[in-house]
């Protein structure tokens, strides 16, 4: 069953259909959360978002655009819980390279660093943690998300270049992190 | 080792049963209702009042008009904030108001007719609260209709290809 089928179900009314909705998009939810929040705060801002979700669920007017309205919420919650501690971390940045926006992988050799590509989880996961937000976040949206510029784009709220340039300074500083800790080409 | 969620699912879902329930939903559709309901009512009794009243009637009525509003007031945050309202709850919510606008409607003119001071006021106020409910309630079923429209394109689709 789609996501989309789940979505008009659920907001007919259909509980089972919300239920299996929490539960298909429980883990993504949570992984951005955790990903964005230390340990302590995931899981309450995890549940925090799940409110607004079904608060909101009703007035969604494109079920099939799910996803992206789904990690907009998402972001609306992180952002309340790291105001105030990391003031402006959320404030657009400047495009400075629009035209570096393709999906390599984290390893690819067109970023220019392989050792990438053998780094487990928990050590990515762990390098992610030092990055700033923004470059954090957009790497989670986009990689383990697996949303699309534009979804990432409308998330934000920032223009596709900007998540381009993003993405491209994000990767370049995971890179330089990983080779600061050892992990070369 | 994969770090995991401490909260499963399960325990997501049954932490959201108290904004899904049913009492909830009922509370605040009634809390709205009522409100308005008691609001036009008030309202009605205030102003079909001959000549001047003393300045303790007009403060109760005052106070009994704002305490109707507040419940209103209540009942709508609860409804646009708190409280979803699913398709289905929104066409049933919509009668309900229209029942509710009809009846206080209908009273409030019979007072007035009553008290001889004309229904027109009574009925002009109450049909405004009428039509709008009615138009909510059109604007509910087009909004389902749409809805299960949807879900059985959806439904079908794998099937014709």
């Amino acid at each position: 069953m789609t996501d989309e089928l789940l979505v008009v179900r659920a907001q007919l009314g259909d509980r089972a259909a919300l239920a299996e909705l929490v539960t298909r998009w429980h883990g993504p939810v949570w992984t951005y959360a955790r990903r964005m929040l230390d340990a302590g705060r995931a899981d309450d801002v995890a549940q925090e978002i799940w409110l607004a979700v079904v608060r909101g669920l009703p007035r969604l007017r494109e079920p099939g655009r799910f996803a992206p309205w789904l990690f907009t919420i998402a972001r609306r919650s992180v952002a309340d819980r790291l105001r105030g501690e990391y003031a402006g971390a959320w404030e657009e940045l400047p495009a400075d390279d629009p035209a570096a926006g393709d999906r390599p992988a984290l390893g690819d050799p067109a970023v220019g660093d392989e050792a990438e590509a053998v780094v487990d989880r928990a050590e990515l996961v762990d390098a992610l943690s030092a990055l700033p937000v923004p470059e954090r976040e957009i790497l989670v949206l986009f990689y383990l998300e697996d949303l699309s510029v534009e979804d990432c784009a409308q998330v934000c709220r920032v223009p596709v270049g900007t998540v381009k340039s993003r993405l491209h300074r994000a990767r370049r500083m995971l890179r330089e992190h990983l080779e600061e800790r050892g992990y070369r080409p | 080792m994969t770090e995991e969620a401490r909260r499963s699912a399960r325990e997501t879902i049954e932490r959201l049963e108290s904004s899904l329930s049913r009492g909830m939903r009922v509370r605040a559709v009634a809390a709205l209702v009522a409100g308005l309901s008691g609001t036009v009512f008030m309202a009605a009794l205030w102003l079909g009042e001959d000549g001047a009243l003393p300045g303790r009637t007009r403060l109760a009525f005052a106070l009994l008009t704002a305490f109707c509003l507040a419940w209103a007031g209540y009942g709508g945050w609860l409804l646009t904030r708190r409280v979803p309202l699913f398709a289905t709850d929104q066409v049933i919510a919509a009668w309900i108001g229209v029942a509710a606008s009809i009846t206080t409607t209908a009273l409030v003119a019979a007072v007035a007719a009553q008290r001889g001071t004309g229904p027109v006021p009574a009925l002009a106020v109450g049909g405004l609260f009428a039509v709008t409910a009615l138009t909510l309630a059109v604007r509910a079923h087009r909004r389902r209709a749409a809805l299960l429209r949807r879900m059985r394109e959806l439904t079908a689709g794998p099937e014709d290809g």
